[in-house]
C-alpha cells in the first residue's frame, strides 16, 4: 500500500464517518439556516422590494464564518482526532505512518466541512440569485474560499491539540475553546488595548502584526478586501493596506500568514503524534 | 518473530516493564501472564510500535527491525485490549477499510466475517453490537492479513464457547503455518490449550519463562495422594518420611504431596505396614495454584 492509497482511504473513511456524524449534520443544518436567515432578513425587513444583493449578503455572512467556523472545527477536529485508547489503538498500529493517518483524517474532516458550509451557501445562494441576480457573486465566492481556508486552519490547529492529548479527550475539548476564545474575542481586545496606550506610530505597526498574527483577522480583513473594497476598513486593516502599499500586497501578506497557520501546526502535530506514546 | 531486548518503560514515576528479555520464535505461541498492571499491555503495545521504549529495544519479523518502524509492522496482526470501533459503521465496512489498508485480496473480507460469525451482523452498525461481537470483530479484523507476527491482547476476555473454539483454531493453524503468536491472558486454560511457553510479569519485571513440558513435569510434582485407611498406625508417618517427607494425617486421610511417580512406593509401604487402602483419590498440580506461587513469591 502507498503512501498516497493510505492517505486517500484514511481520508475517505473519515469523510464517511463526519458525515454520519450527528455533529456534523447539526453543523451543516445551523450553518444554512443562518446563511438562509441572512439573504433573506434584508427582503424581509425592506417589505418584499429591497433584495439584498450577493455582495451585501456576503459582507453580512462574514461576522456568521468567523463566529461559526473556527468553534466548530476546533471541536469537531479535536473530537475526532485525538487518539483513544481502543478505538485507535488498532488503526495505529498499521503499517502506516503516523502522520499518513493523521493527515487523512485532517483531509476527510475538511472535506465534509467544507461540504457542510458550501450547502449553507448554496442555500442562500439559490435565494438571492432568485431575488437579484448575479450581482456581486465574486464577493460571495471569495468568502466561501475565505470560510474554506479558516476551516482548514483551524482544523489543524485542532490536529495539533489532539496531536498531545491521547486518552485526554475532555483537555482536548478545554483547550480548543481556550483557543477559539482567544483567536475570535480576547485576541482583538488585547491588541486594541494596548494600541490604544501606544502613540500612533507603533499602534499602527501593532495593529499590522495583529491583523496578520491572527488567523480570523487575516480571514477578516481578506473577505472584506474581497467584498467592499477597501470602505468597511477598521483601522489595523487599513493599516496593513498602507504598509502592503494597497491591496495586491495585503493579499499576498493575508494568503501568506494564513498559508504559515494552515503548514506550522500540520508538521507540528505530525511531530507531536509521531512522538507520543498511544 | 518478536524480540525484547532489554526493554523498559516508564509512565513519569510508574515503572511499566523493567528490562524485559524475552524473544518469540517462529511457530511459536507465547502466553503472557501476570496480574493486573504487571506490565502486559505495555509490552504488547510496543512490539506494535505504539509506545516508544524508555530503553532497549523491541524488534520483529525476520530480518528483525525496530517495531517503531511502520513499515516493520507490515508482517504484525495486533488485537488492542480494549478495542472499539467507530459507531456508525457497519461491521463490513470496518473488515473493508482494513482489508484495503493492508493491501489484502477482497475475498478475505467474507472470510474474516465468516470467521468471527458475524454473517447475521455484519452489515448493522457497530453501535449496536454486543460486547463479544465487537471483540470478535476485532479478531476479524486480526485474521485479515497472514501476518507471521500476531499480538493478542485479552484475545479471550469477552468470547463465548464457540468463539473460543474458532479463536484456538485460528492460533493452531497459524502456528502451524510457522507463525509467531505472543498473547496475554488472565485464562490459564487459554495457557494450557495453547501456549508453547509462558512468561509471568509482576510489577514490571520478568519472574518466570516456563516451557509447556518444563510446566508438567513442574506440576507433576506438586501432585496430591489423599489415601482413606483402615487404621492408623502411629509409626506410619516416621516409616513414609525417606519416601515422602511431607506426608501428613488430614482428619482421617493420609496426605501425601509429591510426584506421581513415588506412588506405587507409598503404597507398597503402607500396606507393608499391615494397615489396608480403603479409598484412594490422586490429583495433578494446578497451574493456577503454580501461577499463585510464582507471582506471590515476588510480591
Ligand atoms: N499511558 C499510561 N500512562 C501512565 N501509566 C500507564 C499508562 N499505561 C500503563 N500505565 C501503567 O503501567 C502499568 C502497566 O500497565 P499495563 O496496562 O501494561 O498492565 P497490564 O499487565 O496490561 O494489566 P491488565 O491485566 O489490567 O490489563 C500500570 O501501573 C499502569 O497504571
Ligand atoms: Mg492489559
Amino acid at each position: 500500500m502507498t503512501t498516497g492509497s493510505a492517505l486517500a482511504l484514511c481520508a475517505r473513511q473519515e469523510l464517511v464517518l463526519a458525515v454520519r456524524s450527528r455533529w456534523t449534520q447539526l453543523f451543516a443544518a445551523v450553518f444554512g439556516v443562518l446563511a438562509l436567515t441572512v439573504a433573506t432578513s434584508g427582503y424581509i425587513l425592506s417589505g418584499g422590494h429591497g433584495v439584498q444583493d450577493f455582495a451585501r449578503t456576503a459582507a453580512s455572512l462574514v461576522q456568521l464564518v468567523l463566529l461559526l467556523v473556527p468553534v466548530t472545527a476546533l471541536l469537531i477536529g479535536v473530537l475526532a482526532l485525538a487518539p483513544d485508547r481502543g478505538a485507535d489503538e488498532l488503526l495505529y498500529s498499521q503499517p502506516v505512518a503516523r502522520r499518513t493517518i493523521l493527515m487523512g483524517k485532517v483531509l476527510g474532516l475538511l472535506a465534509a466541512l467544507v461540504g457542510a458550509e458550501a450547502f449553507g451557501f448554496g442555500a442562500a445562494g439559490v435565494v438571492i440569485f432568485s431575488q437579484s441576480g448575479n450581482e456581486g457573486l465574486g464577493g460571495f465566492l471569495l468568502l466561501q474560499v475565505c470560510a474554506f481556508v479558516l476551516t482548514a486552519v483551524f482544523l489543524a490547529l485542532a490536529a495539533l491539540i489532539a496531536a498531545g492529548s491521547t486518552g485526554r479527550r475532555t483537555r482536548a475539548l478545554a483547550l480548543a475553546l481556550v483557543t477559539w476564545f482567544v483567536a475570535v474575542v480576547l485576541f482583538d481586545i488585547g491588541i486594541l488595548g494596548v494600541a490604544s496606550l501606544l502613540r500612533s506610530g507603533p499602534a499602527s505597526r501593532l495593529l499590522i502584526v495583529g491583523t496578520l498574527a491572527n488567523p480570523v483577522d487575516a480571514v477578516r480583513t481578506a473577505a472584506l478586501l474581497g467584498i467592499q473594497g477597501t470602505t468597511a476598513f477598521g483601522p489595523a486593516s487599513l493599516s496593513l493596506l498602507r504598509f502592503s502599499h494597497g491591496p495586491m500586497g495585503a493579499g499576498v501578506l493575508l494568503a501568506g500568514s494564513l498559508l504559515l497557520w494552515l503548514v506550522g501546526p500540520l508538521v507540528w502535530a505530525a511531530r507531536r503524534l509521531s512522538r507520543a506514546d498511544l | 518473530m518478536i524480540r525484547f531486548d532489554s526493554f523498559s518503560k516508564r509512565f513519569g514515576r510508574t515503572c511499566a516493564v523493567e528490562s524485559l528479555t524475552l524473544s518469540v520464535g517462529a511457530g511459536e505461541v507465547v502466553a503472557l501472564l501476570g496480574p493486573n498492571g504487571s506490565g502486559k499491555t505495555t509490552s504488547l503495545k510496543a512490539a506494535v510500535g505504539l509506545i516508544h521504549p524508555t530503553s532497549g529495544t523491541v524488534a520483529i519479523g525476520d530480518p528483525p527491525r525496530p517495531a517503531l518502524e511502520p513499515a516493520a509492522r507490515a508482517v504484525v496482526s495486533f488485537l488492542p485490549q480494549k478495542v472499539l470501533f467507530p459507531d456508525s459503521l457497519s461491521g463490513r465496512e470496518v473488515v473493508e477499510f482494513y482489508r484495503r489498508l493492508r493491501g489484502v485480496p477482497a475475498e478475505r473480507t467474507d472470510a474474516a466475517l465468516r470467521f468471527a460469525s458475524l454473517n447475521g451482523a455484519s452489515e448493522r452498525a457497530v453501535g449496536t453490537y454486543s460486547g463479544g461481537m465487537v471483540q470478535r470483530l476485532g479478531l476479524a479484523v486480526v485474521t485479515l492479513p497472514d501476518a507471521s507476527v500476531l499480538l493478542l491482547d485479552e484475545p479471550t476476555a469477552s468470547l463465548d464457547p464457540d468463539g473460543l473454539c474458532a479463536f484456538y483454531e485460528l492460533v493452531e493453524e497459524r502456528r502451524a503455518k510457522g507463525k509467531s503468536v505472543l498473547f496475554t491472558s488472565h485464562q490459564l486454560g487459554d495457557v494450557d490449550r495453547l501456549a508453547d511457553r509462558f512468561a509471568v510479569l509482576v510489577e514490571g519485571r520478568l519472574v518466570a519463562v516456563m516451557s509447556q513440558g518444563a510446566l508438567a513435569e513442574r506440576l507433576a510434582e506438586r501432585g496430591v495422594m489423599r489415601l482413606r485407611l483402615s487404621g492408623r498406625p502411629s509409626t506410619l508417618l516416621d516409616r513414609l518420611k525417606p519416601l515422602a517427607p511431607d506426608a501428613r494425617w488430614a482428619g482421617d486421610e493420609l496426605v501425601v504431596p509429591g510426584p506421581a511417580s513415588l506412588r506405587p512406593a507409598v503404597l507398597d509401604r503402607v500396606r507393608s505396614e499391615g494397615v489396608e487402602v480403603r479409598g484412594l483419590t490422586a490429583e495433578e498440580g494446578r497451574l493456577d495454584l503454580l501461577y499463585r506461587e510464582l507471582v506471590g513469591e515476588e510480591r
